[in-house]
């Protein structure tokens, strides 16, 4: 009977989620939320993505952001320098962005902890070196402008209000779908076993080095595609998007939301989004307001905004077997 | 060759106040203070504000004073607010990162919301030019290569002479042995985060005093820290400051001789290297 129960929400929830996605880009079309719409979709796209490796499996990688940058590069410079077709250029873009991610965490990975964090910060500061000093492919510090629209046998997505809002909401959707497909997988289990007790997983028989070089790079592919929508749908590749405050608005966007939820991050990802925009009047201080936050959720509600809604009590029953966010949890030793 | 030496020097002595201090916090809390450029930040404004006619106007020599004395208060109130409530939970590390972003977040927000972001300018400690060996140098250039390492060399003696000093390393390599010979831990951690907020706080006035203030001023030498601390091997002190000095170096001759757009990414080679030989640093011992 209870079963049931899941089962009938689980479906609701999936038909309102649909049914939202379906009718939003019908109600807002206004330019400014539509705008912003389509960037909260995109960032909770990178977030939800991050969760992954910052959540679940639980590497301090901060060169998620650099993957989105690197997608919307590969797709302004491979269109515009090389006259790559539109389209193709995504592909490209998935392919550099995986071997990138590859190579550099296989790399990165050799070390630990804090150690991680400081050589993929470093990357990100690579690419916007690397941004500056090859202007002549890059367009330096302007970025790049004109990249052309993406077009599915002539018809052009930037011609019709809607379907760059239908094409990063189906973006969103297929991606939450592979990520919870993924974290909660054999191979997501095995993340959160070398997560919690390494010594023990590996001990087990899991390679540590290379579940967490796949993670990052299968968390990259989407990521690397919101990338490249963001370089088509604003017709411009900035160094803006290396930028430090890009990292950490995402950044708290994974753990206001929730780390290792995966939709904890989608959630906070609109919600800071939109809020950050709407308090325009504030100037600095949202920033502001956003810090306060950030310190406040990790000291009073380390779950999360998604833990909230485990403090139902039939769902925390539901859930008492499962894995824990990493954050979530004190020191049991 | 000399100009490129004096400058290679100077950098590697801002490098190495601010990576020294991350390291010392890290040696002995654990975990890393990502707000740390800030606080380098904060001090030069707090100089500058409490020195120029266009705040208190009180003179460089107060104005220096003053900030070191703010940067002990500053540095309590981060450990309070930002690292305390962490500290011995399971994922202190990840958690302090988080707020430690955060607060340098607010506190660049809060200063430029205060000061507008326009540059500021402090007045050098020292002024002029001194000529050595051929090559004319600023006087506050030459400051800094003497000051860092007088500076380094004192607190060096302060933490191999000095009790609270000895304390600090006992609690760094074992915090319970250390409480049973009767230190207080929490006393430690407060004096630990005022030391290394007071060497952010002294670089800050030095760099203002070569360049400009301004709210971001502080992310350049936090990120070329983080190489720093990287390539010697954190929690290392040796180990950090010979670090500084070699990307200091490195940085020099590679700004000169290949170009300044691809030093970073010479750095970044370089970095690499030596993870792949030596994942811990240079002289870092594995966590």
């Amino acid at each position: 009977m209870k079963k049931d129960w899941t089962r009938i929400g689980r479906i609701a929830s999936i038909v309102v989620v649909l049914a939202v996605a379906a009718v939003a880009p019908l109600v807002l079309t206004g330019g400014v939320a539509q705008n912003l719409a389509v960037l909260s979709i995109l960032y909770a796209v990178v977030a939800s993505n991050w969760d992954l490796t910052l959540g679940y499996a639980g590497i301090f990688n901060f060169a998620h952001v650099a993957f989105f940058g690197i997608g919307s590069y590969v797709a302004a410079i491979a269109t515009l320098q090389f006259g790559v077709p539109v389209w193709l250029d995504l592909i490209l873009a998935v392919v550099v962005v995986v071997a990138v991610g590859g190579l550099v965490s296989a790399l990165a990975l050799r070390l630990r902890g804090i150690y991680v964090a400081l050589v993929t910060f470093a990357l990100t500061q690579l690419c916007v070196a690397l941004i500056n000093s090859a202007k002549d492919i890059t367009g330096g510090p302007v970025g790049l402008i004109g990249v052309p629209d993406l077009e599915i046998r002539g018809f052009e997505l930037g011609s019709e209000p809607h379907a760059y809002f239908y094409a990063a909401e189906v973006l969103l959707i297929l991606s939450t779908i592979a990520m919870r497909w993924l974290a909660t997988s054999h191979f997501g289990l095995s993340l959160v076993a070398l997560r919690d007790y390494e010594a023990y997983a590996v001990a087990r028989g899991i390679p540590a080095r290379r579940q967490r070089v796949l993670a990052i790079m299968a968390s990259s592919i989407p990521t690397s595609l919101a990338g490249c929508l963001y370089a088509h749908y604003l017709i411009v590749a900035s160094p803006d998007v290396f930028s430090f405050s890009l990292t950490t608005l995402l950044l708290s966007m994974v753990l206001v939301g929730g780390a290792g939820t995966i939709y904890g991050p989608i959630v906070a990802a609109i919600v800071l989004t939109v809020g950050t925009e709407g308090l325009h009047q504030l100037g600095n201080i949202r920033y502001m307001i956003v810090a306060v936050l950030i310190v406040l959720t990790l000291r009073f509600l380390p779950g999360g905004l998604w833990s909230l809604w485990t403090l139902v009590p039939a769902i925390r029953r539901r859930r008492a077997t499962r894995v824990p966010s990493p954050l979530a949890e004190e020191a049991s030793s | 060759m000399g100009a490129i030496i004096v400058s290679g020097l100077v950098s590697g002595a801002l490098y190495a106040l601010v990576a020294a201090g991350l390291s010392l916090i890290w040696g002995s809390l654990g975990v890393f203070n990502f707000a740390h450029g800030v606080l380098l930040m904060t001090g030069a404004y707090a100089a500058w504000w409490i020195s120029s006619p266009d705040g208190l106007g009180l003179g460089l020599g107060i104005g220096i004073v003053g900030a070191l004395a703010f940067m002990v208060v500053l540095g309590l109130v981060v450990y309070l607010l930002l690292v305390r409530p962490w500290i011995g939970k399971a994922n202190a590390e990840l958690a302090v990162i988080m707020t430690t972003i955060a607060g340098s977040i607010f506190l660049q927000n809060l200063i430029l919301e205060i000061f507008g972001g326009r540059y500021k300018t402090i007045d050098q400690v020292v002024t002029g030019t001194v000529a050595i060996g051929g090559t004319t140098i600023q006087a506050q250039n030459l400051l800094v290569i003497i000051l860092a390492p007088v500076l380094l060399i004192a607190m060096w003696l302060f933490l191999t002479r000095n009790r609270t000093g000895l304390a600090i390393r006992a609690v760094a390599q074992n915090q319970d042995a250390a409480q049973l010979f009767g230190i207080g831990v929490e006393r430690i951690y407060i004096a630990t985060f005022s030391v290394s907020a007071v060497l952010a706080g002294v670089a800050g006035i030095l760099l203002g005093g070569l360049f400009n203030i301004s709210p971001d001023m502080g992310t350049d030498p936090l990120l070329r820290a983080f190489v720093v601390v990287v390539f010697g091997g954190l929690g290392s002190l040796p180990g950090t400051i010979l670090g500084a000095y070699a990307i200091g170096m490195i940085e020099a001759f590679s700004s000169y001789y290949i170009g300044i757009y691809w030093t970073p990414v010479v750095l970044f080679v370089v970095l690499i290297g030596v993870l792949v030989v030596r994942p811990t640093g240079l002289m870092g011992r594995p966590t």
